[in-house]
């Protein structure tokens, strides 16, 4: 292994790793500085939830796509959000896995089920792409962000895929390219719309607890 | 562009959104990723396929934009790249009103079904008030938040036209009971139950208040309705003036206290219901030590415990539900209308989808009093309208005042055959009126007496006026105007029929001409006739020292009805119907308004 890609492995992943927390922490503490609105009025609704099944419920929602009408109705486009988000898992867990579980590549399954993961994040990025270029509401709603933040990942996604079997027998490029770019990514989140994950849990939660308190979560649907 | 060539009110605007900002709104125009799951759930992207600006996160980030370019680091250092942008002069001001008051009724669809739980209707209600703080509004929220902080209540009800309404309402009450004691209490202390209504009902809709009325009256409440403070409605809702929806959720609640009211009875109405019951306090910054409920919980209790009895083989056409957005999305009031309407009709069929995924009536977010719109909100009506046509219901039933108006509106506009109605309709209409009723004085027999001399002090019965001379109009003259001339005859069949002499116009230029030369005592009056439009004849009566007196009764198939409402300086319209209308419906308002119009 060239010092380069040692460095890209290690030093290069652990400092765009404290950057991007440093950047978080700023993030989160920016948002909590701003004061939580409060419910005064006393519960409404049948009194069979409160704000504490509200939440659970809203955090819950992701697994639910029953549970929207949005899911519900586009079912092919939650599938994709499981897809991709699996894959950025995927592809983020390779990057340690290389450093500091290289065994676990010599695994032939597991090398054939991340490729998978991987592989099958990267066709949705692809048709996400064509979705936000081609769909009229997408592109209308879309900011240079939105495009790039998507071009990157869907891009990484391919060198992660071709970086899984962690071989070096046709240079290093592969591995090279694939550091670099988790690096930058890594760098660029928390400055992009990638790091929607990190307001989530906070968006989901004050909603979720609000339409708990009133009585609105979990939603009764009678189809 | 430089700060200092920034319009006065732009900066107004970005210096006021800081001060609005809470970790629940930040959180929601910080987490929007763009995906588009909310588009189809808003009723104005259906209603115009193929244009984005209607889209939930289009408009959204119209008010993201600016919060970008001056709140979130991303847009500062980099404003192209997230797409923020300021705004500069008034004209960028006015864009921003088309779109958070003309392409929005917050009615919060999209954000029950955006995956990250970004609730745009909160912060759209935000900008609203951004912009009202600096004057820039439709003109029709102006004219209501005026009314509301100078007269208190959103409709410019006066004190004495409440009053007098009441005590209007409390004569029917005795006279349809034979019960002297059936009256409307004001102002009585420490009631279980204070009252209180949206100003509609006082204006144009005082039946609502009478059936209340017996409802509470049959229960045996211990019951009153507040002199002051008595509008449970609150266009701070609407508006995003947290100061004016603070103002007047304090003042029902004072008055409450005063009384020392063991509980407020909200009537019928979703943005009532709301601002009242799940946003007053929080806008007032207050707490309250009585009990707060919607109507539908009142009514609903009272059958359940035995309190009044309803028979549904009364209410036997087929009815469907409509769930008001504030009541379903913002509070939670979904099972307890179903339940009513169960026990109160044999025929109820569900709209679908229902309950907090209802789709908007058309008129939330204060729609109807923005006449500018109007257009564009009816075309937004489509999936309400197929909706309603897919129950195959004859009677749509909501609780809610707004959705009555909205649902009016695009059952019209769609040429669907509904009518709408409300619970405390149904339920006055199911209710079994125990017999005798408890009359504490005079005797039944001195009241029977005392009834009939008045109706016959007020209506001239005619020597053949036949046994059912108590209902008949003989002896009034009725004017009826209408383009129509189908519309001329069913009209004057019905008011002949029922001893009326009816004279006939076909034109506003000669109503006018006939009203002056046979002085009638009441005319009907359509809007929409060529020429001279029924509003230009209406408000040219009330200028006329001749004409000025006599009660106009509105019957019209046109939503310039509103405008009118809105929008002249003139006395209101003694009455209103919309068409198409019934026998029974044009008979029991001319006579209310006749009645009125004698006294
Ligand atoms: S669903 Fe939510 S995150 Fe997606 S575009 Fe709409 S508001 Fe934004
Ligand atoms: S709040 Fe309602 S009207 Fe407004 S964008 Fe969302 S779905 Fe459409």
């Amino acid at each position: 292994m060239s010092e380069l890609l040692h460095f890209a492995e290690h030093q290069l992943q652990e400092g765009a790793l404290l950057f991007m927390a440093v950047v978080y922490t700023l993030r989160l503490t920016w948002l909590l500085r701003f004061k939580a609105g409060k419910e005064r009025q006393a519960a409404t609704g049948l009194g069979d939830t409160n704000p504490r099944k509200g939440f659970l419920y809203s955090w819950a929602n992701v697994a639910m796509p029953w549970a929207m009408e949005s899911t519900r109705k586009k079912l092919f486009i939650y599938v994709q959000f499981v897809i991709f988000h699996v894959g950025v898992v995927a592809a983020i867990g390779l990057s340690f896995v290389i450093p500091y579980g290289a065994h676990l590549l010599e695994i032939p399954w597991v090398v054939l089920a991340l490729q998978i993961i991987i592989g099958a994040a990267g066709l949705v990025g692809i048709m996400r792409i064509v979705r936000r270029v081609g769909d009229v509401y997408m592109r209308a709603i879309s900011s240079p962000d939105d495009f790039f933040s998507l071009f990157l990942l869907t891009s990484w996604f391919g060198f992660a895929f071709l970086a899984v079997p962690n071989s070096t027998a046709n240079g290093e490029w592969i591995l090279m390219t694939y550091f670099f770019m988790t690096a930058f990514f890594l760098m660029y989140v928390p400055f992009s719309k990638i790091s929607h994950y990190l307001y989530y849990p906070f968006t989901r939660y004050y909603l979720g607890k609000t339409m708990g308190h009133r009585g609105v979560f979990p939603i009764r649907r009678i189809s | 562009m430089s700060k200092q060539t920034r319009s006065y009110n732009a900066q107004k605007v970005i210096e006021r959104m800081g001060k609005k900002l809470n970790r629940q709104i930040v959180g929601s125009l910080t987490a929007c990723v763009h995906c588009g799951m909310c588009t189809d759930s808003c009723h104005y992207v259906l209603a115009n396929p193929g244009d984005p600006t209607y889209a939930p996160a289009y408009k959204a980030d119209q008010i993201r934009k600016i919060f970008k370019r001056h709140y979130d680091w991303t847009g500062r250092v980099l404003p192209w790249w997230v797409k923020a942008k300021s705004v500069h002069s008034d004209e960028d001001l006015e864009t921003l009103k088309d779109t958070v008051f003309g392409k929005c009724t917050n009615c919060r669809r999209c954000t029950v079904n955006c995956p990250m739980g970004v609730d745009y209707a909160t912060f759209n209600r935000m900008a609203r008030g951004l912009l009202v703080s600096v004057g820039i509004m439709p003109e029709g929220v102006a004219v209501v938040s005026k009314d509301q902080w100078e007269i208190g209540n959103q409709m410019g009800v006066l004190k004495e036209d409440y009053l007098e309404t009441l005590d209007w309402m409390s004569e029917e009450l005795q006279d349809e009971l034979k019960d002297e004691t059936a009256v409307i209490p004001v102002d009585k202390e420490d009631a279980d139950v204070v009252y209180s209504i949206n100003p509609r009902e006082a204006k144009y809709d005082p039946r609502t208040i009478s059936d209340a009325a017996k409802i509470f009256h049959i229960a045996g409440e211990n019951w009153t309705m507040p002199s002051e403070g008595w509008d449970m409605t609150n266009f701070g809702l609407f508006s995003g003036d947290d100061e004016l929806g603070g103002a007047v959720a304090r003042k029902l609640f004072d008055k409450v206290t005063e009384l020392r009211g063991k509980k407020l009875v909200i009537s019928e109405c979703g943005h009532g219901y709301r601002s009242t019951r799940c946003e007053g306090q929080n806008w007032a910054g207050m707490d309250v030590d009585f009990v707060m409920e919607s109507s539908v919980n009142t009514m609903l209790r009272y059958v359940k415990e035995g309190r009044i009895k309803v028979d549904k083989s009364r209410n036997t056409i087929p009815v469907t539900f409509h769930d008001s957005c504030n009541n379903a999305r913002s509070c939670g009031l979904t099972e307890e209308p179903r339940e009513l309407l169960n026990l109160v009709c044999e025929n109820f069929t569900e709209m679908y989808p229902n309950r907090a995924e209802n789709y908007c009536c058309t008129g939330g977010g204060g729609a109807m009093s923005m006449s500018e719109y109007t257009p564009r909100r009816l075309k937004s009506g489509k999936v309400k309208a197929e909706q309603l046509a897919a129950t195959g219901a004859k009677i749509v039933v909501t609780s809610c005042h707004n959705c009555v108006d909205g649902l009016q509106d695009v059952i019209r506009h769609y040429k669907l055959d509904m009518k709408v109605t409300q619970l405390v309709n149904l339920v006055a209409d199911a209710l079994v009126i125990p017999e005798p009723v408890e009359v504490v004085a005079p005797t039944p027999a001195e009241v029977v007496a005392a009834v009939t001399a008045e109706v016959e002090k007020a209506v001239p019965v005619e020597a053949d006026a036949g046994p059912d001379a108590g209902g008949s109009l003989a002896g009034y003259t009725i004017l009826v105007t209408d383009d129509e001339p189908d519309f001329v005859v069913f009209a004057s069949a019905i008011l002949e029929d029922n001893g009326a002499k009816v004279l006939q116009a076909h034109s506003g230029e000669e109503a006018m001409e006939i009203a002056r030369r046979e002085t009638p005592d009441l005319m009907t009056l359509d809007l929409g006739m060529p020429g001279t439009s029924g509003s230009e004849v209406f408000e040219a009566m009330r200028n006329d020292p001749d004409l000025k007196s006599l009660p106009i009764f509105i019957i019209t198939g046109q939503p310039e009805l509103r405008k009118l409402i809105y929008e002249r300086d003139v006395r209101k319209p003694e009455g209103y119907l919309d068409k198409p209308i019934n026998e029974q419906g044009l008979l029991t308002n001319i006579r209310k308004v006749l009645n009125v119009s004698r006294t």
